[in-house]
């Protein structure tokens, strides 16, 4: 049995390098944030624990900090909305519907999705710019959907395959229309799988870097990840300690989630990756 | 029921998949390709090029270090990921003590942006007081501080580790949720049979496990080839354009408003990717697995 040697060395040596490989880095985020200096490893100081970086990012209006977590948590939540929507709609017919050329679409939709985002990127700007959009929500939200409406519809197709066909059918013969069957039978049926895909959508959103740094310019459009890479101190000096507690303030929202929804995130992820 | 009205429901409800896919996508993809057979630069008058802006790839010695460092990264990374991620998912199928914590732990790498994560690393690298020198100095590794990010050998290496970092828990979620496919039967029979640890994880654990780790494989490849994040945040390219990513080339292009050019490098990428893709799926009968 798989159980058999529940506390074997190797395993548990792997454990610990897993453990460590994991938290290390994350650690030492969480604890520059909190340093009063970022060489305190290496200087002559020692670690002094202050709250002033969180204090500076906070208040200071200058880092706009809070715009682009605005801008963030907007964007990416309207694009997961949207995506999940499309992907509902569309996965319904997919698993329901007769239609000619079924896995032709699904495997055009995944083949969408391993295009670099650098070859799309010019051509969205070209776009955006002739809509006079960029710098805007919408011309980070659309292209957004777009990116990660494939990995939506997979996992969302894999889910409304499991639901038995007997309830449409059921549904059918007292006289409800497709769409009446999508929102009233299946959706509630398969709220569980809509809110993994939407939390995997809005993950994938919220990192997402390149097309953030070519479409805004500055915070009124400008995302996390891109305000947290392009953050540089006057005078060539890098404010390390901001930098840090505003990766920690960033980040925490995002690990809560993915923790507190686990289980989710894992089905999600390996219904995107595994057939079924 | 009623085929004809289903049928136009249908197109209704896959309309907005369709076209999203294809203004958002598709038409970008299209326009990259037409864009790489013309001179588009800002400020001069549009012109078609044929095969030019190609034949100029050709003699690019910036464009060659390009390529050479994205398939090395890819193949540096790649297994690495996969080799790790394969011991973690072995790690979290057992029933270790703190099993949830291991799980939750593994998790937190893949949740974080990987331009914040790589602000982290560029830190972590830090010549005079980074916590990889801090950790060569104190375990005793090397005499004198390693310089991470000023020789391209340490960049090289650098950029792979805040990468394996970063993916291998999506490898390991992906492989772990392989290994609970395997029936327990599989094993118990194995053990009957005398068959040690190694034993049955070379003879049941990967044969079962090889369509999944084809997934893997291929989902990570096709990543790693298109890396931006990371070497933008951590290298922004250097030392001397040694870890200049193929996307990363292909966007200074296209920033200096050569568009034509930049989408050649864009090609050139997708192109490398598919044939990697092709590969793999030849490899390994994976698309006998999907069908």
């Amino acid at each position: 049995m798989k159980t058999e040697r529940p506390g074997s060395l190797p395993m548990l040596v792997a454990a610990i390098f897993l453990l460590i490989f994991c938290l290390l880095p994350f650690g030492y985020m969480v604890l520059t944030s909190f340093a009063r200096r970022p060489d305190y490893l290496r200087g002559n100081e020692g670690l002094t624990f202050t709250l002033e970086n969180y204090h500076d990012i906070l208040s200071a209006q200058s880092l706009h900090f809070l715009d682009y977590l605005r801008n963030s948590l907007v964007i990416s939540g309207l694009s997961a909305a949207c995506a999940v929507a499309i992907a509902a709609l569309a996965a319904y017919a997919l698993t329901r519907l007769s239609i000619p050329g079924k896995g032709a679409i699904l495997f055009g939709v995944l083949a969408a999705s391993l295009f670099p985002q650098v070859s799309l990127v010019s051509y969205l700007f070209k776009m955006m710019n002739a809509l006079g959009w960029i710098n805007t929500w919408p011309a980070l939200i659309l292209p957004y959907i777009g990116w990660v409406l494939p990995l939506s519809l997979w996992i969302l197709v894999s889910y409304f395959a499991q639901i038995p066909l007997d309830l449409d059918r059921a549904a059918l013969v007292d006289g409800c229309s497709r769409r009446q069957i999508l929102m009233r039978v299946i959706l509630p049926v398969a709220a569980p799988g809509i809110f993994s895909t939407f939390l995997l959508a809005f993950i994938f959103a919220f990192n997402e870097f390149l097309f953030a740094l070519v479409l805004s310019v500055d915070h009124r459009a400008r995302t996390i990840p891109v305000g947290i890479a392009l953050f540089q101190g006057l005078h060539g000096q890098i404010p390390w300690g901001r930098i840090m507690a505003a990766s920690v303030f960033t980040t925490l929202p995002v690990v809560a989630l993915t923790l507190f929804f686990q289980r989710r995130i894992v089905q999600g992820l390996t219904r995107g990756a595994i057939k079924g | 029921m009623k085929p004809a009205q289903d049928s136009r429901t249908a197109l209704l409800f896959l309309l907005p998949l369709l076209l999203t896919v294809l203004i958002f996508i598709a038409a970008p993809v299209a326009g990259t390709i037409v864009e790489s057979f013309f001179r588009d630069v800002t400020f001069l008058p549009r012109r078609f090029l044929g095969v030019d802006n190609f034949r100029s790839l050709l003699a690019d010695r910036s464009f060659h270090q390009s390529v050479r460092f994205t398939l090395l990264f890819t193949f540096a990374s790649v297994p690495l990921e996969v080799a790790l991620g394969l011991i973690f998912a072995l790690v979290l199928n057992r029933p270790l003590p703190g099993r949830g914590l291991l799980r939750a732990a593994v998790l937190v790498p893949w949740a974080i942006p990987a331009a914040v994560s790589g602000r982290t690393f560029e830190l972590i690298y830090n010549y005079s007081y980074g916590l990889a020198n801090y950790l060569v100095l104190t375990l005793g590794v090397s005499e004198a501080p390693v310089n991470w990010l000023g020789s391209s050998y340490g960049a090289f290496a650098s950029l792979v580790i805040a990468d394996a970092w970063r993916t291998t828990p999506f490898v390991a979620i992906i492989l772990l949720a392989g290994l609970s496919a395997i029936p327990d039967e599989l094993y118990d029979q194995a053990t009957i049979d005398g068959a040690t640890g190694l034993q049955q994880f070379a003879r049941v654990t990967l044969p079962l496990l090889k369509p999944v780790l084809t997934v893997a494989l291929l989902f990570r490849t096709i990543d790693a080839l298109r890396v931006f994040d990371v070497a933008y945040v951590i290298t922004g390219g250097g030392p001397g354009g040694s870890t200049n990513a193929l996307s990363l080339y292909g966007y200074q292009y296209f920033l200096s408003g050569d568009f034509g050019y930049g989408s050649a490098i864009s090609v050139v990428l997708f192109a490398l990717a598919l044939i990697l893709s092709i590969f793999y799926v030849r490899l390994s009968g994976f698309g006998r697995v999907l069908t």
